[in-house]
């Protein structure tokens, strides 16, 4: 359920993201919302309300579990990734796959970990060279901008940056590049 | 082959014996030739689609939008963006990459030709590799006014505007656009970008598509209070953009070169309240004869700028105030009107591919053609 957890977390968060480079998942999340909902009506009317206080718990306890899970879009580092985690791709956070590489230049966000209090500046770098992963597909890119704004804006393949493997794009990593100051 | 020619001629022994006993036998079918399209009708739309699942199959379909025909396709490469019709109707430029092996090998990007009757290869204009891949925009490849020039926007990140010949069919050159984007053209021998400051970079080239001069203006968008996407419409002189929040802001191409002219919003307070706002990926149209600005319009908070609507919004671009309300079938994420005096609105949207069809006139809605393409993304009139 963690993945279902996720998805629909992501998806409500940044519905506006639907359509953006990578952001195809919307719909599914859309769906997953929707369905998520039909049993919650009861316990929206206070018909049962010790099991809407668990459910509520367990609810807060994943999302806690999934800030700090690497392959889970609530993690920390995401908070403007766009794309297929690599974690979930055979590599992880802040490494490539087995036969990629990764790019060298991408757009970048500033995220707060609640671990240690502290906001990083996150390097979302892509993973190129192969077709598309096609797994933990994440979208949150609040700060997403024009096409024009290069370095802020979600709507370019980062793979563009890299040299060696060119344009095909595969997966995103989350590098810590530094505190942010 | 002895063995295929025995088979063969049995085959037609039989047909004829049987096409002697029935009367109502059908005849054999030839081998056919290529067949032509039946002529150009204004109500024929261009469907884009990067095929996001699997890049290196990009194409772009044609539809009638009268009778919901499925006309016939162009195969357009990796991460394909647009194709662009010649203003003559007689050829269609298309933007495209290829590996040497699937996704990876030697990068090879061309300008492919293709006849607009046949849908076939007729040449192709080997540009430099270097052709942006992003999110598919209209400004991502655009003929000069005169149809001479094709300015294609590279992105290493290094940002320029491929320049090719459509007479000579061959390769200009580059224009380099350090820290600016995308072409809109301005003229037979002009064209900006948008620059990340807010400004834009006016370049005008000479007869042989070279630039002639780089100039950039003073800051027209505020980027950081209230972003103005990049997807801009034109009628005439002036280019449409809209903010994130709604405002439109014209783009004039007058005698004293590139001015902002009066902004507008296409909101009034009550909508804004009610948080309307414009959306979408190809979100505006215009039709030029009319004067009309069509926008897709949604409910949400700030920063969904790029959300699907189900409501297309009318307005008068004279007058700066709304004429009508299109309530849509589906959402949309693209949308285009057809250029002739019964115009079609056109809708799609790229987790759908359903082609919606519109009176773009009176809003009703004529008919929906499904299964258009993977992830469709622009639509293109031709």
């Amino acid at each position: 359920m963690r993945w279902l957890d996720s998805l629909t977390e992501s998806s409500a968060r940044s519905l506006a993201k639907r359509i953006s480079r990578r952001g195809l998942l919307g719909s599914l999340g859309g769906v997953l919302v929707g369905a998520a909902a039909l049993p919650l009506l009861p316990v929206a009317r206070g018909a049962n309300a010790p099991q809407a206080k668990a459910a509520a718990a367990n609810a807060a306890a994943a999302k806690a579990a999934a800030v700090n899970d690497p392959t889970s879009c609530d993690y920390w580092r995401h908070c403007a990734i766009d794309g297929y985690l690599c974690g979930c791709c055979g590599g992880s956070q802040n490494t490539c796959p087995p036969g990629t590489e990764m790019s060298a230049v991408t757009w970048v966000g500033t995220c707060h970990n609640p671990g240690d209090g502290q906001d990083y500046v996150i390097s979302y770098n892509d993973c190129c060279g192969k077709a598309t992963c096609g797994r933990c597909l994440c979208n949150r890119n609040e700060r997403d901008t024009p096409l024009y704004v290069p370095f802020q804006s979600n709507d370019y393949n980062w793979c563009s940056g890299s040299a060696k493997a060119n344009i095909p794009y595969h997966c995103s990593t989350a590098r810590i590049v530094s505190v942010a100051r | 082959m002895n063995t295929l020619q025995s088979l063969a001629a049995a085959a037609l022994v039989a047909a004829g014996l049987s096409s002697q006993t029935a009367v109502a036998t059908l005849p054999t079918d030839p081998i056919s030739e290529a067949q032509a399209l039946p002529a150009a009708s204004p109500h024929w739309i261009w469907v884009n689609d990067f095929v996001f699942p699997h890049m290196t199959n990009g194409k772009a379909m044609l539809v009638d939008g009268d009778s919901g025909r499925f006309l016939g396709e162009l195969d357009t490469g990796f991460g394909a963006l647009r194709i662009v019709p010649s203003l003559d109707g007689k050829v269609i430029f298309s933007p495209e990459t290829y590996f040497s092996r699937g996704t990876r090998g030697t990068r090879t990007d061309v300008v492919t030709l293709y006849d607009p009757s046949h849908l076939s290869v007729v040449g192709e204009i080997i540009i430099p590799p270097k052709r942006s891949s992003n999110m598919p925009m209209m400004a991502n490849a655009q003929l000069t006014d005169d149809g001479r020039f094709l300015l294609i926007y590279n992105f290493t990140p290094a940002q320029s505007i491929t320049v090719v010949d459509t007479h000579s069919r061959t390769f200009v050159g580059e224009v380099e656009t350090a820290g600016c984007a995308l072409a809109f053209p301005t003229g037979a021998r002009s064209f900006f970008s948008i620059c990340g400051d807010g400004t834009l970079l006016n370049v005008r080239l000479d007869d042989t598509g070279h630039a002639a001069s780089r100039e950039r203006t003073g800051r027209m968008f505020d980027l950081p209070k209230d972003p103005a996407t990049e997807k801009g419409v034109r009628v005439g002189d002036t280019w449409y953009f809209v903010s994130f929040s709604g405002v439109i802001y014209p783009v004039v191409n007058g005698k004293s070169g590139l001015n902002l002219g009066a902004t507008w919003s296409l909101l009034s307070d009550a909508e804004k309240a009610q948080a309307w706002r414009p959306g979408g990926l190809q979100q505006l149209a215009v039709h030029q004869g009319q004067n009309r600005l069509y926008s897709i319009m949604h409910q949400g908070p700030a920063e969904t700028h790029k959300d699907p609507g189900k409501e297309v919004w009318v307005y008068d671009l004279a007058r700066h105030s709304r004429v009508q309300k299109i309530s849509l079938q589906h959402e949309a994420g693209s949308i285009q009107v057809t250029r002739d005096a019964h115009p079609l609105l056109f809708t799609i949207f790229i987790e759908s591919n359903v082609l919606d069809v519109y009176d773009a006139t009176s809003g009703a809605h004529l008919r929906s053609v499904e299964n258009i393409g993977t992830t469709p993304t622009v639509l293109v009139t031709p």
